[in-house]
């Protein structure tokens, strides 16, 4: 599989972007849910420091995906009715929006609460907002209702995948994967 | 009495005249002076918190640095790290257990020179424990003020701040800087209690 996206399939940097951080996306849901259930002790501040690392690991493959995608333009897709044309758009489109409001969002939050972010222990993450309850409750519902847009998102991104590729059988999701399906 | 009292206006009055020579009064202050900040590494991240409530003391002659006193007595309820659950969690026995401790009480009797400023090994009895502390500070007189600011390193688990799964030190850091930047006024002439 050639690195860059040729006219029928994205190339194994595109492929690997996408899949490296829809696996993180999940990760990072599951962990986002589990600390936030959590009572404040040792186990919700380990798992929310994980939790912010991965998202901000995110965030880095986020700005590499974007200059990437803007660097290597994706195959066309194949032929549909045009709602579902500008559906699939839009969506990719709130997903790049997504893949940064969400991790910024996160990080303010967690300078506004005086938690500040450390990636994996290694690097502290400097403060743009000072301590503040009020801007940290605003931030929270933010990030707590981006998640919910991203998570629907996700589903509806997903099912249409797999609506085109074995309903419609137009080879859709073949494009973003390393293997054939048919 | 009376007399005590005027050679006590009468050295804070030597005191604010004195700037830049050497001075020796008696010095007050509290969280209106200024800031007595801790900070502390919380997943790898440092944060600054600062207790809102505290009183200082500090009878100091420069001529004499071997004599004075420096007391600090610290609420410890009045914790304040901009997160209620985490001032909860600090309060409780696990930490300050601020309802057996409720104050942190430092205690120097001397001071010698460290450099630019001075440093002061005295004591601090926090959580049920004593033990010697060593604060670093410089200090800039004012007209009628004494700018004392400095720091202190301590290890929180020798005075047992952080018990049960809080002793790991794995998400919570066993260094604690203390942060002080306050204006202390003379004690004798000020009219804070």
């Amino acid at each position: 599989m050639p690195a860059r996206n040729t006219a029928v399939r994205y190339g194994f940097v595109a492929q690997g972007l996408h899949w490296v951080i829809a696996g993180l996306l999940i990760v990072q849901v599951t962990l986002g849910k589990i600390a936030d259930d959590l009572p404040l002790g040792l186990d919700k501040l380990a798992l929310t420091a994980r939790h912010k690392s991965v998202g901000i690991t995110i965030l880095a493959l986020a700005a590499i995906r974007l200059a990437w995608r803007l660097i290597d333009r994706p195959p066309a897709p194949p032929p549909m009715p045009r709602w579902q044309f500008v559906a699939s758009r839009l969506t990719h489109a709130a997903f790049y929006v997504l893949l940064f409001a969400m991790p910024l969002s996160g990080w303010l939050m967690s300078s506004a609460s005086n938690y500040p972010v450390s990636w994996f222990g290694l690097v502290q993450l400097p403060d743009f907002v000072r301590p503040d309850e009020g801007l940290e409750h605003l931030l929270e519902e933010v990030h707590e209702t981006l998640a919910k847009v991203l998570i629907t998102l996700a589903i509806l991104h997903v099912a249409a995948a797999l609506k085109h590729q074995f309903i419609d059988r137009d080879g859709l999701l073949t494009r973003m994967l390393p293997w054939r399906v048919r | 009495m009376a007399r005590a009292l005027i050679a006590r206006i009468l050295a804070a009055g030597l005191a604010c005249c004195g700037a830049g020579a050497a001075f020796a009064a008696d010095w007050q202050g509290d969280e209106r002076s200024g800031s007595l900040q801790f900070t502390a590494i919380q997943a790898g991240a440092r944060f600054t918190s600062a207790f809102e409530r505290f009183t200082v003391r500090f009878d100091f002659d420069e001529s004499s640095p071997a004599g004075g006193r420096l007391d600090v007595t610290v609420q410890t309820r009045s914790v304040d790290t901009a997160d209620v659950d985490r001032d909860e969690i600090l309060r409780s026995r696990d930490f300050f257990w601020c309802e057996q401790y409720p104050e942190a009480v430092f205690h120097a009797g001397k001071f010698e020179r460290d450099g630019a400023g001075w440093r002061a090994n005295g004591k601090l009895a926090l959580r049920g424990t004593t033990r010697q502390v060593s604060v670093r500070f410089e200090l800039t007189p004012g007209p009628m003020h004494l700018v004392m600011k400095g720091t202190a390193d301590l290890r929180r688990l020798e005075f047992g701040i952080g018990q049960g799964e809080w002793s790991s030190t794995e998400w919570i850091g066993d260094e604690v800087g203390v942060l002080f930047d306050l204006k202390l006024l003379p004690a004798a002439v000020s009219t804070s209690p």
